[in-house]
């Protein structure tokens, strides 16, 4: 199977309301942890989101954004410790540059900067973690399938 | 030109370098990089507004020959010296291993292969917001400097018209550009800020960046290639100049190097001790568009 | 070739109520290189982990998913089983279909999805797991305690008592804390100071405790094990080796009308002043804010002004020119436990989410006080020696009137929770106002009465019932001065009428808040902690006294509301984590750390610059003849946390994080 098929395969159109697929890349001891608590208090969202845990948001590398686009996201979280709590104490001040320079430089190529949620969102913050998810899906719904960035490849001249 | 020469041939004959890279007469009539090894071929030097190449960039360890050569001296333009600075703050280079010369520019041409005089029309973008002044990492100085005086740079009318655009215009546009790229490499190649030993394009467990040149690998290419860019670009655009596709590499490196500025108060810099905004950070660094 | 063993777990129902766990087990049996899936009702059950311990064995399996609730729950289970069967314990991962998809989604179709989906991102990144080996690191077998309080006293005591060496960091001149303040305590009503001030004097002699007062934690590096604290002690400008305590310095201190904290400003004290007399250490400290000696010079006067203080001292202890110095401990494990605050009803809050009391008047009525004054008036050696005296003209009051729930529970406020102590103290508070004015009537206002503990009811149904306190359900709308008396606007709520009466005296029950600065301390340790401030625990039930960082532990009120029972309780809790942690000579510790690729590092050092830990050193590379080729970096696997901050900054891709590498990520990316 190509991937190009495996991505329209995967692409959820069902039931009339389009389903966005949604990868989200959250650190391990804040926004993880902050999920984990959503789950304990079963606090409800919606499902679109896939998630990739890491231990800090300083290792979340922009070619990670770039891959889950190629691979079919719709749109993307970045989320983490807020300021002063990174559990390694530095971690998500250089990933905020990191990501500041990278939202503009997506916005600047042209890749609407609302399918991409940054978000600090801590161990206790279960809430806002399902507001997150939530808020992201409707945006990101409403903006519709990243068919720009999906067909790339078959667009090659 | 005799002052360069006259440099040249006692720093070749006192041993004091083993290479002065400079420029001599190439086919035609451009200029090449030159690599005069002994008092003699000193002779073979010139400096002038075609002369448009980044020397910096041999002085990168991944230029094991020219390494091979023994302690560089380098003529240098004010552009240049920011790529040198660059190199030192980043240990590429260490600031005693190399006797810099400073040359005063008063701009170079955008395209040396026109054979025309240096003009507002003819000279190149980057010259056009520099102070033309020695820089201080100058071990000699050749030549008066001169502010030169020509208009703004015309890549920020075209960001701004890009600006003006809606994102789906300017994903469009980045798509026709991309679309001609052909992942030769030679902005790679050329730029004196990628001296990686092994580029992160070219790994390939994993692979982040499709090396075929298709839209979607050529999107991952150029944007991972701004984002190693940011806040190391020294504005020199020789990138630009040497692509063969035409691409419009510039637009890219001069919007990160003002997104750069903007947020972090960072521009180019030829002194190295001046820290790169990568690297760093300031507790109050903006995060507006963090939820 | 990988061979994936997949585990789905139905949690009992709580997965498989809303996962079709046989539907993810069959799917993911589908996958290139998993060759046994299975779903089980109870995966971390004994039968469970034996499930995985014989499917290794039996189909030679190379990696093992676990579809069950979150890693923090359960990896380790999951990875010991693994390693019980005699395969690498990181070649085990969990995939997370409870806390983050059974439990937050309903339709059982999208749920089911997802769990499909979340295993195969966990099954493609385990196929490239390497076998780790755990890292083994020295432990510095003593402790630090932060807070002089009851729970850091107790703490204290209980380590050093269990044979390791204790740093205890109080900042305040004198350790004791809130307690030291307090009358009598509930439910016994037995006198404060006289339980605590032999366990204070104990931590003071004790060989093995350090004692610095009037001290702060600067800063904290290192981790588990391996703390280094620069401790900032502040000038004193007295001689703490020279002192005798005499106290003729504060007799002839010419400033004696400053508002004592001890006395919760009902008080006074003298600019160089011992804060109450059982003081430990019993050493004065000069406020140099307000001796005379010192505005002078702040003002830049050239002239000396007093120091009567240097001049009475007949051991010449007074040092006006001492300075603030650094001390730095080596210690492998730390406590928090600062304590409390409580909330200022007053207009200005170190808050935005605080709002203050306009319907009390911010604090500006007088005779409105707060409980911690109430415990100075009642306490003998308060400023009125015991009295029950109001502070505006000294009259002694006839009618008090008590307020529960000032801030707490109030979220249009600010705080939403209960501070839990408030309820016991008021009890108290009518009690010996009661036994000190026996014809006054204390009344309460109250939402709920909180009284669970041991003696606690009864204790609260002896104020009412024994000691005639009057209960009334209901809130104060508004409270002002109306010539000598308070008049009190209420409602009672169980009779539905409106509530108008004179109070003599007003007695706030304002909520506990973690003391100030606690961001910034919880910022220095790396521990999380909520909203107010207050410090969070590993785990609410099961890692109570842990932080999120391995070896800072929390202790008694600044990690939620507590009343001194539970605050030791806590504090012996966290003695026995530490006794258990410093009993070994070497911790082990997980091996998710960074490695060089040496062959294409560019040794441009963007890595050294981003670590925050120092663990980037530079490596020579030299050829067999030993000449220098090249330098490259390298990491320090003792000193690197795993954050990861390099990987993402190397621009050649040249380091890997164990655990968490670019191919397992990608691995996982590419499964999305």
């Amino acid at each position: 199977m190509s991937t190009a098929t495996a991505i329209e395969n995967k692409s959820p159109a069902s039931a009339g309301r389009f389903e966005p697929r949604i990868a989200a890349f959250v650190c391990n001891w804040c926004t993880y942890t902050g999920a984990d608590l959503a789950g304990t208090s079963r606090v409800q969202m919606m499902p679109n989101v896939r998630m990739v845990r890491l231990p800090c948001t300083g290792r979340i590398d922009t070619a990670f954004i770039i891959k889950a686009f190629e691979r079919g996201a719709d749109g993307v979280i970045v989320s983490g410790c807020h300021p002063g709590d990174c559990h390694y104490s530095e971690g998500n001040y250089h990933a905020r540059r990191r990501f500041a320079m990278f939202k503009e430089l997506m916005n600047f190529m042209g890749i609407d900067e609302r399918r991409v949620t940054f978000s600090w969102v801590s161990a206790s913050e279960g809430r806002k973690w399902g507001d997150v998810v939530d808020e992201t899906i409707e945006r990101v719904r409403a903006l519709g399938p990243f068919d720009d960035y999906k067909t790339l490849l078959e667009e090659t001249p | 030109m005799n002052e360069l020469r006259q440099l040249a041939r006692k720093l070749l004959a006192d041993k004091t370098v083993g290479v002065v890279i400079g420029y001599e007469e190439g086919q035609g009539a451009v200029t090449r990089p030159s690599f005069a090894t002994s008092p003699e071929q000193a002779e073979k030097l010139v400096f002038d507004a075609r002369c448009v190449q980044n020397l910096a960039s041999y002085l990168s360890p991944r230029r094991s020959t020219v390494r091979s050569l023994g302690k560089p001296a380098v003529v240098v333009k004010a552009c240049d010296a920011k790529a040198l600075a660059g190199l030192i703050r980043e240990a590429q280079v260490k600031r005693e291993d190399v006797v810099v010369i400073s040359v005063a520019c008063g701009g170079v041409l955008a395209d040396p292969r026109s054979g025309k005089a240096l003009s507002e029309a003819m000279v190149a973008d980057r010259c056009r917001d520099c102070d033309g002044a020695h820089t201080s990492l100058a071990d000699h100085k050749v030549g008066q400097a001169k502010a030169p005086a020509f208009g703004s740079p015309k890549v920020d009318a075209r960001l701004a018209e890009l600006q003006a655009m809606t994102a789906p215009q300017r994903f469009a546009f980045f798509k026709s550009v991309f679309s001609e790229c052909t992942r030769c490499n030679v902005c790679r190649e050329v730029c004196p800020m990628c001296f990686c030993a092994r580029c992160m394009a070219d790994k390939s467990e994993p692979q982040w960046i499709e090396s075929s040149p298709h839209l979607r690998g050529n999107f991952a290419w150029h944007m991972l290639r701004a984002m190693h860019l940011a806040g190391r670009c020294v504005g020199c655009n020789e990138c630009e100049r040497a692509c063969p596709a035409g691409i419009p590499l510039s637009l890219i490196t001069r919007k990160m190097q003002k997104v750069v500025s903007e947020r972090f108060g960072y521009s180019p810099s030829d002194d190295p001790n001046v820290p790169a905004p990568t690297g760093a950070f300031r507790l109050d660094d903006a995060q507006e568009f963090i939820r | 070739m990988s061979r994936i063993g997949v585990f789905v777990c139905h949690c009992g129902e709580n997965i498989a109520r809303t996962v079709d766990t046989a539907a993810v087990a069959q799917e993911c049996g589908k996958l290139p290189g998993v060759i046994h899936s299975v779903d089980y009702k109870y995966m971390c059950s004994d039968p469970g982990q034996l499930m995985v311990k014989q499917a290794i064995a039996e189909h030679k399996l190379t990696g093992v998913v676990v579809a069950a609730c979150s890693p923090h729950m359960h990896e380790k289970t999951f990875r010991r089983a693994t390693a019980g069967a005699g395969l690498n314990p990181f070649l085990c991962e969990m995939a997370n279909v409870r806390e983050h998809c059974s439990w937050i989604h309903e339709s059982r179709t999208a749920a089911t999805e997802k769990a499909i989906d979340a295993t195969r991102m966990i099954v493609e990144k385990v196929k490239r797991n390497a076998p780790l080996s755990p890292i083994h690191i020295p432990v510095t077998r003593r402790a630090l305690v932060i807070g002089g309080g009851i729970a850091g006293i107790q703490a204290a005591l209980d380590i050093a008592d269990g044979g390791r060496e204790v740093v205890l960091v109080e900042k305040e001149p004198s350790i004791g804390g809130h307690m030291s303040q307090l009358s009598e305590t509930f439910p016994t009503l037995d006198c404060s100071q006289c339980i605590l001030t032999p366990r204070m004097v104990e931590a003071f002699q004790h060989p093995r405790i350090k004692l610095y007062t009037y001290s702060e934690v600067e800063s904290v590096d290192g981790y588990i094990g391996n703390f280094k604290v620069t401790i900032r002690k502040k000038a004193r400008s007295v001689d703490e080796a020279n002192c005798n305590g005499c106290g003729a310095c504060q007799a002839v201190c010419p400033n004696k009308k400053i508002p004592s904290e001890f006395d919760a400003g009902l008080g006074k004290r003298s600019a160089i002043y011992v804060p109450f007399p059982q003081a430990v250490p019993n050493i004065p400290v000069i406020d140099r804010e307000r001796c005379s000696y010192f505005r002078a010079k702040a003002k830049g006067s050239t002239k000396v002004v007093c120091g009567k203080c240097a001049e009475a001292c007949g051991k010449g202890a007074v040092h006006f020119d001492q300075q603030d110095t650094l001390v730095t401990e080596d210690v492998g494990a730390i406590v928090v436990a600062t304590g409390y605050r409580l909330y200022d009803i007053g207009k200005d809050q170190d808050s935005e989410l605080l709002k203050g009391y306009g319907e009390y008047g911010y604090g500006t009525v007088p005779d409105v006080i707060d409980g911690m004054q109430f415990e100075r008036l009642a306490s003998a050696s308060g400023p009125t020696a015991g009295k029950i005296l109001r502070p505006s003209d000294g009259k002694e009051p006839t009618s008090v009137v008590f307020l529960q729930c000032i801030g707490s529970r109030d979220p249009s406020k600010g705080i939403e929770y209960c501070s839990k102590i408030c309820c016991m103290y008021v009890a108290k508070h009518t009690m010996l106002y009661k036994h000190k004015v026996h014809h006054g009537q204390a009344t309460v206002f109250y939402m709920d009465i909180r009284a669970a503990g041991k003696g606690y009811d009864e204790f609260t149904r002896r104020a009412i019932e024994e000691d005639g306190a009057r209960y009334v359900r209901g809130r104060v709308s508004r409270l002002y001065r109306d010539g000598e008396v308070i008049k009190i606007l209420g409602f009672d709520t169980l009779s539905g009428e409106p509530i108008e009466m004179d109070a003599d005296m007003v007695v706030l029950a304002t909520a506990m808040r973690p003391q100030a600065g606690m961001a910034e301390l919880a910022q220095k340790l790396s521990v999380s902690y909520d909203k107010h401030g207050f410090i969070n625990e590993a785990h609410p039930k099961l890692r109570p006294v842990e932080t999120n960082t391995a070896g800072v532990f929390v202790a008694g009120a600044c990690q939620s509301p507590r009343d001194i029972p539970d605050s030791v309780a806590m504090a012996s809790a966290t003695a026995s984590k530490i006794l258990g942690l410093l009993s070994n000579e070497q911790l082990e510790r997980e091996p998710t750390v960074a490695r060089v690729d040496e062959s294409t590092c560019s040794a441009c050092f963007h890595c050294e610059r981003v670590c925050a830990y120092g663990a980037v050193e530079h490596k020579d590379i030299r050829d067999r003849s030993g000449n220098l080729v090249r330098v490259v970096a390298s990491v320090n696997k003792g000193v690197c946390q795993g954050c990861g901050t390099c990987l993402a900054t190397c621009p050649s891709k040249s380091l890997e994080l164990d655990g968490f590498t670019d191919a397992q990520i990608h691995a996982a990316i590419m499964a999305f």
